[in-house]
């Protein structure tokens, strides 16, 4: 038997170590070896490492499913604000009014943006069984710094490369980012919150249920 | 953890074989005791998830064996069943075995 064909396929192990969401993907990997050196096919493998991967996001998702409707509900928002704004007649946007306050509006938006999902993430965590103050405030807190970093470097980076900016057709006040076409920014968004959510609503009985013990070398 | 204390189906099929299988329970012989007995090929992924779903329910515990060289200097995860699970197998059966029975239809019987 050549080597190429004892040896597991190191490219979905490391597939498998990266991609897949468990605490614990070394004894899955060890399993699968195992399995392989027992005379399981690559084809066999490599199905095996993505059912992996897929059940791993779909148990992640179950697990943290109050995260994921406030990173829907917190990217769904603005677009859904914007839209309610733009449609009623005599509002005034953040651009009609005179510098410094267009400043001003500008940056609180960004604030709110961040606290207006948060009675999403709320009610779900009451749901769920697991809902904290301090996990709320520290999620919103997260949530908001996130948001004011990524808007600070992409000024930076559109002060550096301003060909980056194309105007929007029928507003002076809008541009597109060549760099960021349309569904990339809403998934920034999405990943802000979900990270936002999952640091900020760790609570200590989570980190200690990722804890494994080591069995004695006698009995295994 | 959850404070769901019912078992879905392969759960009580993975609780069941961590009990036939003993102290040498681990993600091989549990996959393989699931198509020997029940007639079902499950991928070690899903061993695994429903292994990680009744650890958070508090249903078995798992400690690490030592890394060997034919697993690639990986070690056994070793599963084993705490009282509660043992209880909630229990419960299961009996809720079941309530179900199943008064049904001649399912019994081979004519009504």
């Amino acid at each position: 038997m050549s080597v190429q064909k004892s040896n597991p396929p190191t490219r979905a192990i490391w597939l498998l170590q990266h991609a897949c969401p468990r605490s614990d993907n070394e004894a899955l990997t060890g399993d699968l070896i195992e399995r392989f050196r027992e005379g399981q096919s690559r084809v066999w493998f490599w199905k095996q490492v993505l059912i992996a991967i897929a059940v791993g996001v779909l148990g992640e998702i179950r697990r943290h499913w109050p995260h994921f409707c406030y990173a829907i509900a917190g990217t769904a928002m603005p677009a859904f604000l914007w839209k309610t704004v733009e449609g009623v007649p005599g509002v005034l946007h953040w651009y009609a009014l005179p510098w410094p306050w267009s400043q001003l509006a500008f940056e609180l938006s960004r604030a709110l943006l961040a606290l207006a999902a948060l009675p999403v993430l709320a009610a779900a965590l009451v749901i769920n069984g697991s809902f904290r103050w301090v996990g709320l405030l520290r999620t919103g807190m997260i949530n908001l710094a996130l948001i004011m970093l990524g808007h600070y470097l992409l000024d930076y980076l559109l002060d550096v490369f301003p060909w980056l900016l194309r105007p929007v057709p029928g507003n002076p006040h809008l541009f597109t980012i060549l760099i960021l076409p349309p569904p990339s920014l809403e998934l920034l968004f999405f990943s802000s919150f979900l990270v936002s959510a999952w640091l900020g609503c760790r609570s200590p009985r989570q980190a200690r249920n990722l804890g494994l013990v080591r069995r004695p070398s006698s009995q295994a | 953890m959850s404070n769901r204390s019912y078992l879905g189906e392969m759960e009580l099929m993975v609780l069941l074989a961590l009990v036939r299988l003993g102290d040498d329970a681990y993600g091989v012989p549990i996959s393989k005791e699931l198509l020997n007995l029940a007639g079902r090929e499950v991928a070690l992924g899903s061993v695994y998830a429903a292994l990680d779903r009744l650890q958070e329910k508090g249903f078995v515990t798992s400690l690490l064996g030592d890394p060997t060289p034919e697993r690639g200097g990986r070690a056994k995860r070793y599963f084993r069943v705490t009282r509660a699970g043992l209880r909630a197998l229990r419960m299961t059966r009996t809720a079941l075995t309530n179900l199943w029975s008064g049904i001649p239809l399912l019994e081979g019987k004519r009504s």
